[in-house]
């Protein structure tokens, strides 16, 4: 265990900050309780309020550091994967020498005998096995029971949470947007998003860059050579003098544009073999931007697929068993050198109930599972664990508690991989002033979003795509005109696993 | 079409008018219309745009007509400006704020194509299979198509704003209920009274579905409706509710539930006893009374005055800008209240504001606003096969999904952001460029339209130059700056005096460049 002492990672924040923090979050969950008490929720947050605010205060003086082997490596690509969804970290990441985990969940726990071993009794799900070298060599990190401040059990809510790092009401720009505008100017491709839509994350001011893909990133129809050349110089010229955002946004893309064309004729690029779908897709082309030079310093992608509320299935087959797997053999591909450079970091909005439920799955929790794989990581757990005995669960409502804080490990992943003063990584990502602030709305700033009480699985369809994952789109009636370009992809609502479509597709 | 005669009588719009709601139903089965009979023909914006200076126009010359058009239709048609340069700006805008009057056999047309949009819950199982998605898409590629074809532009802009606003996500779960909602709930009352909407709104079993009232019971309260009612439907967050009100609101709601994908009141599920929130209360003593308890209090929301601002300020950022002034605002809030929450008073006065013939250039067009806006400028009209017409418009719906602004589909329940910041991405916009070419080069076929070397007359003895000056008043309404219009004469490889011919060759990717431009891009 590498936890430091208490206020170690968080000098800025004054004792009384923190004690107005515990006092903020106790008279929050109080109020929570209050109103669950009259039955608004299905399940209480908390079983009584005895111990209320020292618990939330303790997750703010435990840090999950994740323990960089050396300093130094202050420049490289973050690499972050937001499972979307709410990814069941007892799955990933099993506490497989905990007595109680195969009492409350008899059909799904994973077996012990089955792990991949890591330490503190712990081991990951053995569809993580194309990550073995890895993991032996010490480059596979893992926080269990890791968690925003957010207590909703809302996917949107929570993500939203999670996305802004936790700040407080009225910031609307990404951790990640606020991250980079203090790391320095950079290259057209210095934050990307790849595979889908702009995530909060990445919202705001910085000129981040999202595409579904590389090969797609073009202005088709623009002709060939010459004519795309003369395309994106003429939009440019378009937006000269224009005193609007967009015309910042023009200049991106077609730079991107340009930069992509390129990418696509010059070698250098990866050379390994991916898996098929969307993730490793996705991943691919990030690791030829990373490899071609082009500046990333941020990637974030998404893969959805994780509200498993029935038939997560065992490790012989299932949902979970099928996810990991395509997670991990994406991830295996093509890591290798490129890991002295790059942290790779998972993320997902909230981790789900300890206890098994009557379909075979697990609903909404609280505490999760982070992964952080490579970039100068040390191996092996990290930060606090309380088990999962009665008295903690009773302590927590059932979920496994936050007893790590998702800021401290951003913090820390932050200001070394990119090389941010402590000072810097404080301001920017908020964590016990946002507290403080949050107290005066009582509740995180945005609305809950189909909270645990929706019927997320009534067609069975759309459970595999997590809550925003409408299933994927049914294919489009009619082909485009023969010789002409091809229209954009399909927006990747299922993401890697290309699990179930509609029931029925459009005429 | 029955409505024209209902327009007979033409009283003023006064405080407290009890006018019966515009129904313009979007089922295909029975697309009629009857208007309030207070269809007054509305007068004075002329005079606010006379005497209003733009406060930063940027590329947009001083053209009030124009500025109307980018942002009361998704995109001025050339009849669109024909039509305002015909009659004036307060002629067509009375026109266009009284839809009844207006018929629309193109928008009937493409609609129609869709046999399932807006159909019932018992249609959808009757017709489809369970959990099939046909008549969610169905509704809102007929959602699209309506845009796409409707002469009344207003209204659909208006309807879009109120689907985003008392919003259902398609497709969702909803996959029987989901479809009667826009047909229902949002359509009839778009150019009516919102408390009529409201009232709706919370009586149908795709809101009551998608934001789970129809399994919160007295024993088990879900408060996701009665959060979003007062959060999102009505007073806004910072309305001035408390959490304990958030409560007493789901409560108010309870027993409003959903059987056989019918809206039901299950009075037995309805939690009874004395209830208050926002100044509102209610003894609420029986369960037989709860329906009528609760629609007292949705009454008393959409009546207050917080609601007033929240529906306000909606409108004035579809029609003004991103942070539109608190002033206009409060002009706007007092239209809503002293005319019992008639939407259309509300855009009475926002169509009479210097505010909104100032902001020229302050909005920017969202990927749907583009794809539709880009499909009528080219004057985009169904060609003869219908069968072609309809994979046309199912096309370009996936096309505006793909960048991530299908009609009504945003997830969660707050509707798509309405401001630039949101949308403000570069990979998206590079799709939006490849669309331009692709409408503009007719990928798709099925569609009646000018190719782009026909969009403008070519007269003998045309030069480059002259051919780039007709196609930016044929598409953009004005003439663009000597350095943009160079930078497409240069794109053709071309200058000003070449012969046209030599700029016609490279037309396929030139017209694209104006819809590329800030020109189109803002409005």
């Amino acid at each position: 265990m590498t936890t430091t002492g208490p206020l170690a990672s968080s000098a800025t924040h004054s004792v009384a900050a923190l004690q107005a923090a515990a006092g903020c979050q106790e008279s929050q969950t109080q109020e929570r309780e209050r109103l669950w008490g009259k039955g608004f929720n299905r399940r209480r947050f908390l079983a009584g309020g005895l111990g209320v605010g020292v618990a939330a205060l303790g997750s703010q003086l435990t840090t999950a550091r994740v323990a960089y082997a050396a300093p130094g490596t202050t420049t490289g690509t973050l690499v972050v994967i937001f499972l979307r969804g709410g990814m069941d970290g007892l799955s990933l990441l099993v506490p497989g020498a905990d007595p109680d985990l195969p009492t409350l969940r008899p059909d799904i726990a994973v077996p012990a005998s089955r792990l991949i071993a890591l330490d503190r009794g712990f081991g990951l799900h053995p569809s993580m096995a194309p990550l073995t070298s890895l993991i032996g060599a010490g480059r596979v990190a893992a926080v269990p029971a890791i968690s925003t401040p957010d207590l909703s059990r809302s996917h949107f809510q929570a993500q939203d949470c999670l996305e802004r790092g936790g700040a407080a009401t009225g910031t609307q720009t990404g951790w990640l947007d606020r991250v980079l505008e203090v790391s320095g100017p950079g290259t057209t491709f210095r934050s990307v998003a790849v595979g889908g839509l702009m995530p909060r994350s990445l919202a705001g001011v910085d000129g981040a860059i999202s595409f579904g893909s590389l090969a797609g990133l073009k202005i088709q129809g623009s002709g060939d050579g010459p004519w795309a050349t003369a395309t994106s110089a003429a939009i440019q010229t378009l937006y000269t003098g224009v005193a609007d955002p967009i015309a910042a946004q023009a200049m991106l893309g077609t730079d991107a544009v340009t930069t992509a064309a390129r990418l696509a004729v010059g070698a250098g690029g990866t050379t390994a073999a991916y898996p098929q779908g969307a993730f490793a897709d996705s991943l691919k082309d990030v690791a030829t931007l990373i490899k071609r030079g082009t500046g990333v310093r941020v990637a974030c992608l998404d893969v959805g697929g994780w509200d498993m509320h029935t038939a997560l299935g065992t490790v012989a087959s299932g949902d979970m068993t099928s996810h990991v797997g395509d997670l991990a053999a994406a991830l295996a591909a093509d890591l290798g050198p490129l890991l002295d450079t790059t942290t790779i970091v998972t993320m997902s909005e909230f981790g789900r109930r300890v206890e098994q439920n009557a379909s075979g799955g697990v609903d909404h929790g609280h505490g999760g599972v982070s992964l952080v794989i490579g970039g100068g990581v040390t191996g092996g757990v990290k930060g606090r664990w309380d088990g999962l005995s009665t008295a903690v669960l009773q302590q927590s409502g059932g979920d496994v508690p936050g007893a790590n804080d998702y800021r401290d490990l951003l913090s820390e992943i932050v200001s070394k991989r990119l090389g941010l003063t402590a000072g810097v990584t404080a301001e920017r990502l908020p964590g016990v002033a946002a507290d403080v602030a949050r107290c005066d709305g009582l509740r995180c700033p945005v609305r809950p979003v189909r909270p645990e009480s929706s019927p997320p699985c009534s067609s069975g369809a759309d459970r595999a795509c997590g809550w925003r994952g409408t299933p994927a789109a049914p294919a489009p009636s009619g082909p485009p005109a023969p010789g002409r370009p091809g229209r954009p992809g399909r927006p990747k609502g299922c993401s890697a696993s290309g699990t179930p479509t509609s029931a029925a597709a459009p005429p | 079409m029955t409505a024209v005669a209902v327009l007979a009588s033409a009283a003023p719009l006064t405080a407290g008018s009890v006018a019966a709601p515009v129904v313009i139903s979007g089922r295909s089965s029975s697309r009629s219309m009857s208007l309030t009979p207070s269809a007054q023909r509305y007068t004075g914006y002329a005079a606010v745009a006379a005497a209003t200076t733009p406060t930063n126009p940027g590329v947009f010359a001083p053209d009030p007509a124009l500025h109307l058009l980018r942002r009361a239709t998704f995109g001025p048609r050339p009849s669109d400006i024909a039509s305002i340069r015909r009659d004036g700006i307060d002629a067509w805008l009375s026109r266009q704020l009284n839809p009844g009057r207006i018929a629309d056999p193109l928008g009937d047309s493409a609609w129609s194509m869709f046999p399932l949009a807006s159909a019932t819950p018992a249609q959808v199982r009757a017709q489809t299979a369970a959990y099939s998605w046909d008549a969610m898409i169905a509704t809102a590629m007929a959602t699209l198509g309506r845009q796409i074809f409707s002469t009344r532009q207003l209204y659909e802009q208006v309807a879009d704003v109120f689907a985003n606003h008392l919003h259902v996500a398609i497709p969702a779960e909803g996959w029987d209920t989901s479809s009667s909602y826009i047909g229902d709930v949002i359509r009839p009352f778009a150019m009516g009274r919102y408390r009529d909407m409201l009232l709706a709104a919370m009586r149908h079993p795709a809101m009551l579905l998608f934001l789970n009232n129809d399994v919160s019971t007295k024993a088990m309260v879900n408060e996701n409706l009665g959060r979003e009612l007062l959060e999102l439907h009505t007073v806004g967050l910072g309305g001035g509710y408390t959490e304990a009100e958030v409560v007493q609101s789901a409560k108010v709601l309870t027993g409003r539930t959903i059987t056989d994908g019918a809206f039901s009141y299950n009075s037995d599920a309805h939690w009874t006893g004395p209830l208050a929130v926002m100044g509102w209360s209610s003894p609420n003593a029986t369960a037989a009374g709860g329906l009528a308890v609760g629609d007292s209090y949705l009454a008393y929301v959409a009546n207050h005055p917080a609601t007033a601002r929240n529906i306000a300020r909606k409108l004035a950022v579809r029609f003004v800008s991103d942070q539109p002034p608190t002033a206009l605002i409060d002009r706007m809030a007092q239209s809503y209240l002293a005319h019992d929450t008639d939407i259309r008073a509300v855009l009475d006065t926002l169509f009479r504001s210097p505010e909104f013939w100032a902001s020229v250039g302050q909005k920017s067009r969202r990927p749907l606003d583009d794809l539709v806006g880009a499909a009528r400028v080219l004057d985009m009209l169904p060609g003869p096969k219908a069968a072609d017409v309809l994979v046309t418009i199912q096309t370009l719906y996936w096309v505006v999904r793909d960048n991530g602004h299908a009609p009504l589909g945003w997830d969660p329940p707050n509707g798509y952001p309405d401001v630039a910041a949101a949308w403000n991405n570069a990979g998206s916009l590079v799709n939006r460029f490849t669309m331009h070419r692709a409408l503009v080069n007719q990928w798709w076929g099925g569609m009646a339209q000018a190719g782009p070397t026909q969009l403008v007359p070519v007269t003998p003895g045309m030069t480059a130059g002259q051919w780039v000056d007709a196609l930016s008043l044929r598409l953009l309404g004005q003439p663009m700056a000597p350095a943009h219009r160079d930078a497409v004469l240069s794109f053709a490889q071309v200058t000003a005096g070449s012969p046209v011919a030599n700029a016609l060759w490279q037309a396929w990717g030139a017209v694209p460049l104006l819809f590329d431009s800030p020109y189109y891009q803002l409005r």
